[in-house]
């Protein structure tokens, strides 16, 4: 049976981030999700709050939307409303790829039906999934346009892990890799990338390919980078970790959304298996090295340093991310590659300063819960879009 | 021959020797306890009344009285502990908690005090006991906690309530001896000023204590390792300073405690995990506990003694069922957390020992009253406590390796993050 693409109007996005539900005393991971998750139940917020596959970790979904601003503005008001019910249970919430210091044998999986099959199967590896990531999805108009979208984009993978880069430590120790959490989701069977398939009939029949061998059963069974979502009808990039902040998780999306229209308007008709033979070499020194990765570029047989090839991007689509209205979240992006000031160096300064770990994930939730201030409450926000009107 | 070099009979026994029996017996108690899934520290009790017989049949009685060192120091690190996991900033966030906490020392203090009155019990010693009555023993129930690795809000409030019934209890019974120095007609000065000084002191004392280990913890790398070692001889510093100076050593380790824990935010010491290290104490402590626990206490207590459970349970279950779920806890919640801060043990003890130390003449029948009451709760208690943290699905499921190996059964793989 073909999976149905469902098509939803292009270039609207939205993004899933994955957090940390801490202790507040030596900041370690806690079983605190059960209670935030009933306790959050009783005021809704305006993104949805999830359940994730250990007790330690919630799931925030944004509703969807087409520009920056008020994407951030959703995050700010959900995240403020997790702070202040997580506050009430003495527990705290931080951003961040993956905690620096727990150990994976000390998680609980949540015990949904769902998740528990996940844990019978994959063992210590449900567990060691532990980690925190972002997704972002981009609304597409048909099957064949997620597919080309899908190949397009892994070019631009290595931009999204150095720019999202926030797990450097694990397991207590400084990994030297600007982020550690991507190998928790290479040991998948799964993992990887999509097939070079060329539309979205294609990919249907290697779907019924692999369903016929009782390998997969829906598109959640692909543990890929990038990947479609038919379900949605959305391109989802799932390369990245969560930032420490909320702000940086919608400029990271409003990049993929502006990305995303430039190579909808400029259609690229280069072959697309040379990319996948670069992949996994660009994608590990974009992990290894953040802004300073060497990228090997199969079109022109050379190597470009990540922050040029960042910088170079931004600057071609700087005008559609004017008409979008992302204008500032793709100049914070350049301004953050232009000092390399990734959340990952922001981290390691912080360990430099403290020499401790614990000192580390408390400033990191700090962090999550300050930058940027609590949004104002609903009534005088819309006082102010109201002068604003007039 | 000059046989000189072979020691003298009758042998003497030495506290490094009734140490490491007391350590070893308790493990081996513990460990028949989980056996019969049992909580470890009612097979660390037991084996304290085990113990007590044989130690009086072998004439060492004496020396299990002096072996309170281990006992103060093992509740030092078990108060200090304690003291660090109190969050005052949480109390202000979530007003319901410090509201069920006082409403569950005040109801388990009222119901003792009204019914070992209508006993007819003296208003003054029903005072004391009902005091005593509510505090739950810190040691039961971090030690459970720590057994069965449970993590959530009830394991946590369970652990915040410890700490404000102990300092609550300890603060009234310190309330009541000025009334005690009344009563012995003594002048008023004196019944001022001691506990003044006791409240005063011992709260000084902690906080100079948490000062110094900020300043030294600035001083050295921060290693855990090192503040551990730090942390530690504090801790014993402060419970020798204690009784040196005549302080209440619950009053200055809870303080040393809650101050140490964020030092104005400075975060100079690391909050390091005694766990491991402190349970020898902690062992040794339960053991020994056992052991001081004359059994016939029972006669003499006789129904009282149960009056006095029997009321105190109900005070700690009402004040928690109350007023728990107004801040969103759910009903089996707040069962459980009402279970949870039943166990009653060194801690009840130790006030008890604080006042009878100050008039030995002061009620044989409230001592007995306690004691019983304290035998039954050491019993009953980790296993309400135990049954708690699980009835609210806190505590880590008991692995089974075998299941474990063997794969799903049914259809292809299933997603994990969506």
């Amino acid at each position: 049976m073909p999976l149905e693409f469902k098509t939803s109007e292009a270039l609207t996005f939205g993004v899933e981030l994955e957090l940390m539900v801490l202790n507040t005393r030596d900041f370690n991971l806690t079983r605190g999700a059960p209670d935030l998750l009933s306790r959050l139940a009783k005021s809704p917020l305006p993104s949805e709050v999830k359940p994730e596959i250990t007790e330690s970790m919630i799931e925030v979904n944004s509703t969807v939307h087409t520009g920056f601003a008020p994407l951030r503005d959703e995050l700010v008001r959900t995240r403020d409303g997790i702070v202040d019910a997580a506050g009430k249970l003495n527990l705290a919430v931080a951003g961040g790829g993956s905690h620096p210091f727990h150990q994976w044998s000390e998680r609980r999986i949540f015990p949904t039906e769902r998740f528990l099959k996940v844990s019978a199967l994959y063992g210590y590896l449900a567990k060691q999934f532990t980690v925190f990531g972002q997704h972002i999805h981009i609304g597409v108009e048909s099957g064949d346009d997620a597919i080309y979208l899908t190949h397009q984009m892994a070019r631009y993978i290595p931009h999204f892990i150095a720019l999202s880069a926030s797990s450097p430590f694990c397991q207590g120790e400084d990994t030297s890799f600007e982020t550690s959490r991507l190998h928790a989701v290479s040991a998948f069977p799964l993992a990887g990338h999509l097939p070079e398939v060329g539309s979205w009939d294609e990919f249907n029949r290697y779907f019924d390919e692999m369903a016929g061998y009782g390998i997969v059963a829906s598109m959640k069974d692909f543990y890929w980078d990038i990947r479609p979502k038919p379900e949605y009808g959305t391109m989802e990039i799932r390369i990245g970790d969560t930032p420490l902040t909320v702000t940086a998780a919608a400029e990271l999306a409003a990049y993929a959304q502006t990305l995303a229209a430039d190579l909808l308007r400029h259609r690229r008709l280069d072959p697309i298996a040379p990319r996948y033979l670069v992949y996994g070499y660009n994608r590990f020194q974009a992990c290894r090295f953040g802004f300073e990765a060497m990228l090997a570029d199969p079109g022109a047989h050379t190597h470009i340093r990540l922050r040029e090839d960042l910088m170079a991007t931004l600057y071609r689509i700087q005008r559609i991310g004017d008409e979008l209205g992302a204008a500032d979240a793709l100049r914070a992006i350049g301004d953050r590659a232009d000092r390399e000031a990734n959340d990952s160096r922001w981290l390691r300064e912080r360990f430099q300063e403290t020499r401790n770990l614990s000192d580390v994930v408390r400033l990191q939730a700090e962090r999550w819960r300050d930058d940027p201030g609590r949004a104002p409450p609903k009534a005088e926000a819309e006082a102010a879009k109201l002068r604003a009107a007039k | 021959m000059d046989l000189r070099f072979l020691p003298g009979l009758p042998l003497s026994l030495s506290y490094p020797l009734l140490f490491g029996v007391l350590l070893v017996a308790g493990m081996l108690g513990g460990e028949v306890a989980r056996q019969l899934r049992l909580p470890r520290i009612v097979g660390y009790v037991i084996v304290g009344f085990a113990i007590a017989p044989a130690a009086s049949a072998m004439n060492i009685g004496s020396l299990l009285d002096e072996a309170r060192i281990f006992v103060d120091i093992g509740l030092g690190l078990v108060l200090f502990d304690l003291g660090r996991r109190m969050d005052l900033a949480w109390l202000k966030r979530d007003w319901t908690l410090a509201a069920s906490g006082v409403a569950e020392s005040l109801l388990a203090f009222g119901l003792v005090f009204a019914a070992l009155s209508w006993l007819g019990v003296a208003p003054l010693m029903a005072g004391i006991a009902a005091a005593i009555a509510m505090a739950t023993s810190p040691a039961v129930v971090l030690l459970i906690a720590q057994d069965t690795r449970a993590e959530g809000q009830v394991t946590e409030r369970a652990l915040t309530l410890v700490a404000l019934n102990s300092l609550l209890a300890s603060v009234v019974v310190t309330m009541l001896t000025a009334s005690v120095h009344y009563e012995a007609r003594l002048d008023l000065d004196t019944a001022v000023l001691h506990p003044l000084y006791l409240f005063a002191g011992s709260l000084a004392l902690g906080g100079a204590m948490a000062r110094l280990a900020s300043l030294l913890g600035r001083q050295v790398e921060r290693n855990p390792e090192l503040h551990f070692t730090l942390v530690a001889g504090l801790v014993l510093a402060a419970v020798g300073l204690a009784q040196m100076g005549k302080l209440s050593v619950i009053l200055a380790l809870l303080a040393f405690g809650m101050f140490a824990r964020d030092d104005r935010n400075r975060h100079h010491l690391v909050n390091v995990d005694l766990g491991p290290a402190s349970r020898l104490f902690y062992i040794v402590l339960f053991v020994i506990t056992g052991a001081s626990l004359p059994l016939s206490s029972f006669e003499a207590a006789g129904w009282t003694a149960f009056a006095f459970i029997g009321a105190r349970a109900a005070g700690k279950f009402l004040g928690v069922v109350a007023i728990a779920p107004i801040g969103g806890m759910k009903w089996r919640q707040a069962i459980a957390l009402g279970a949870a801060l039943l166990p009653m043990s060194s801690l009840a003890l130790l006030l008890l020992h604080d006042v009878a130390r100050l008039y030995p003449e002061f009620g044989q029948q409230l001592t007995a009253v306690v004691i019983a009451g304290v035998i039954v709760m050491e019993l009953v208690g980790p296993v309400a406590t135990q049954w708690g943290f699980r009835f609210a699905g806190e505590s880590a499921p008991a692995p089974d390796a075998l299941a474990a190996t063997r794969p799903p059964a049914g259809k292809p793989a299933e997603p994990t993050k969506s």
